[in-house]
């Protein structure tokens, strides 16, 4: 067994090595902010790279367990596990950041020195942001998701001239780690219910509930609902959503796609190992509760996001709202990954290009993004505009875009599992979540132009936004590619 | 008596809750960053206890790995309020108000 094998960590290793290349050009060369960026972008790519590899490289019978304790037969207490499930997360987390640091371009170009610092942060965040999808381990996950959690903190109030940014990052940080520690408290009870931190190998918590009856199932009660309270707080379901407008209204607006889209894949995927892997056994407790948060997260994220008047505030609540559509796909157990990775992967593909749109129009820099200043956008900037058009229309799930599909699928998978309430206040929330999207592009169409100023829209930003556009589109008429990639990504 | 790992695993639950009642009451952002890190010592507690319970090493494995995660909190968390601090001279929470909608 090639335990020490260097495959499963390649993304991680390569995004680390690139984190370091970054701060050592700061030293090395004058002013090397462009080729710092292209550096980042580059591990990125390479990132995505390696995780095709591994994909390729589990079709050929490739191991899926890694560092496990040495000296005993059967793996016990592997920390890696690298299975067609991580490699999906991989290639889509990494895309993703690819283009979310594009959008971030022109904020690293004017922030200076500080850029690598910025740099070092995202590739750090991402790397953490993987860590938690190919953990086979519940401290292996805690790890990277306070990697990711941190480097996000500081991310989130890093225009610290501004105002806004320290309080968003201030918000983000105490309540994130109010998250994090409800979070590896329920871990530790885990630990205490099960007898073991592994999700995989001998004497793991999944083979553990197989064989035995626990002897104290409050406590293994209590250990997943706090496990399932602190993800949520993550992926910014209700009523653990609180600080998501604050955070994304005050954070540079450049770097909120990243946040938002890389944050709640990574935290479904997280969320999915640990219920599908870990607690099979225990479906018929934890999917009641994710159905309950689901549904309090359509109707709260829908309601709330109708009352906005800033669109980084729209956008959160309708976040909320869309975390809640994930969690249906939850309810299913396996046989709604499928569903999960198909809607997680377009959404965060469409929030990427909204949060572009939202970057040019008011700054990449600024904080908040109020209605008026979208007052007529379609005759300042018309083809910014029509994409953003498309991209509402995919939030909204609207026919002939991924959103569409993508809640189709999902409202599939919780009917086939019985919970057609779900279903049905799913649909009715849709229906008045139309009222929020279509909101926003009368502002854009309707109205009268809020000022004469020229919307310019910067290289890298309008190469994400045809990307964004186009898969939109294409994945809405074609979805039957990455259906089939998804449906085979599952976890071990 | 004898005082069992599950003593002390009570213990930390009554720590985790005193530290979840500082986050929700006290308004100073310090104070609650403190509570917060109460917290994080209940679950030292508890995987160290458990991990005895069970006659297993992993336990206090996991809270040397938890105590780490919480020094690189500190720094950050820190930095951050030392960063509000200097901007606004104010430390509670309730005047950090000027997002909303």
């Amino acid at each position: 067994m090639n335990n020490a094998a260097l495959l499963p960590i390649a993304p991680e290793v390569i995004l680390l090595a690139g984190a370091l290349i970054v701060i050592l050009l700061l030293v090395l060369l004058d002013r090397p902010y462009r080729e710092g960026g292209i550096v980042a972008m580059a591990a990125l790519a390479a990132a995505a790279v390696a995780s095709v590899l591994q994909w390729q490289a589990l079709g050929d019978g490739a191991d899926n367990l890694y560092f496990s304790a040495q000296g005993v037969p059967v793996p016990r207490l592997p920390m890696v596990v690298m299975d067609h499930y991580s490699a999906f997360a991989g290639v889509v987390i990494f895309v993703v950041s690819m283009l979310g640091l594009a959008v971030a371009w022109r904020l690293v170009l004017t922030l200076g020195a500080r850029s690598a610092e910025f740099l070092t942060l995202v590739l750090l965040a991402v790397a953490g942001l993987h860590m938690m999808t190919a953990s086979a381990n519940m401290i292996m996950l805690f790890i990277g998701l306070e990697t990711a959690s941190i480097a996000l903190y500081v991310l989130a109030g890093f225009t610290r001239e501004r105002a806004n940014a320290d309080e968003a990052a201030v918000k983000y940080f105490l309540l994130g780690s109010l998250a994090s520690v409800v979070f590896v408290y329920g871990a530790a009870l885990l630990f205490a219910a099960t007898g073991s931190t592994a999700f995989y190998g001998a004497g793991s918590m999944r083979e553990f509930l197989a064989e035995n009856i626990v002897a104290e199932p409050a406590i293994l009660l209590l250990a997943m609902g706090l496990v399932i309270v602190g993800m949520s707080f993550k992926v910014t379901a209700a009523p653990f959503h609180q600080w998501a407008p604050d955070v994304y209204q005050g954070a540079p607006s450049g770097i909120v796609g990243l946040m938002a889209a890389g944050v709640k894949i990574a935290g479904f995927a997280a969320l999915g190992r640990i219920l599908f892997s870990a607690l099979p056994s225990q479906i018929d407790d934890w999917a009641p509760a994710l159905a309950i948060i689901a549904g309090a997260s359509m109707i709260i994220g829908t309601v709330l996001a109708a009352v906005q008047d800033d669109v980084k505030r729209i956008l959160a609540y309708s976040g909320v709202a869309h975390a809640g559509y994930i969690l249906m796909a939850f309810v299913a157990g396996n046989e709604g990954i499928g569903s999960m990775w198909f809607y997680v992967t377009t959404y965060a593909l469409t929030v990427i290009g909204v949060f572009a749109v939202v970057a040019v129009v008011s700054g990449s820099r600024s904080g908040s993004s109020p209605l008026a200043e979208w007052s007529g956008l379609s005759s300042r900037a018309p083809v910014l505009a029509w994409v953003m058009l498309i991209m509402l229309l995919a939030l909204a799930g609207i026919p002939f875009t991924t959103g569409f599909v993508a809640k189709v699928t999902v409202f599939t998978a919780a009917t086939d599992a019985g919970y057609l309430w779900l279903m049905i206040l799913a649909l009715v929330t849709t229906i008045v979540g139309l009222y929020v999207y279509f909101r926003l592009a009368a502002v854009m169409f309707l109205e009268g132009p809020a000022g004469v100023e020229e919307v310019v829209v910067p290289p890298t930003t309008a190469l994400v936004l045809a990307v964004a556009a186009v898969t939109t589109v294409l994945l809405g008429l074609l979805p039957w590619p990455l259906l089939d990639l998804a449906r085979e990504a599952l976890p071990l | 008596m004898i005082v069992t790992p599950g003593w002390y695993m009570a213990l930390a639950a009554v720590l985790f809750s005193i530290g979840g009642a500082g986050v929700l009451v006290r308004r100073n952002a310090l104070v609650m960053f403190m509570s917060i890190e109460l917290m994080l010592n209940s679950v030292n507690l508890t995987f160290v206890a458990a991990g005895t319970g069970l006659g297993l090493i992993e336990g206090q494995v996991a809270a040397l790995f938890v105590i780490v995660v919480a020094a690189a909190e500190v720094t950050i968390g820190l930095a951050i309020l030392v960063a509000v601090f200097r901007g606004r001279a104010t430390a509670n929470v309730d005047e950090l108000s000027s997002l909303g909608g």
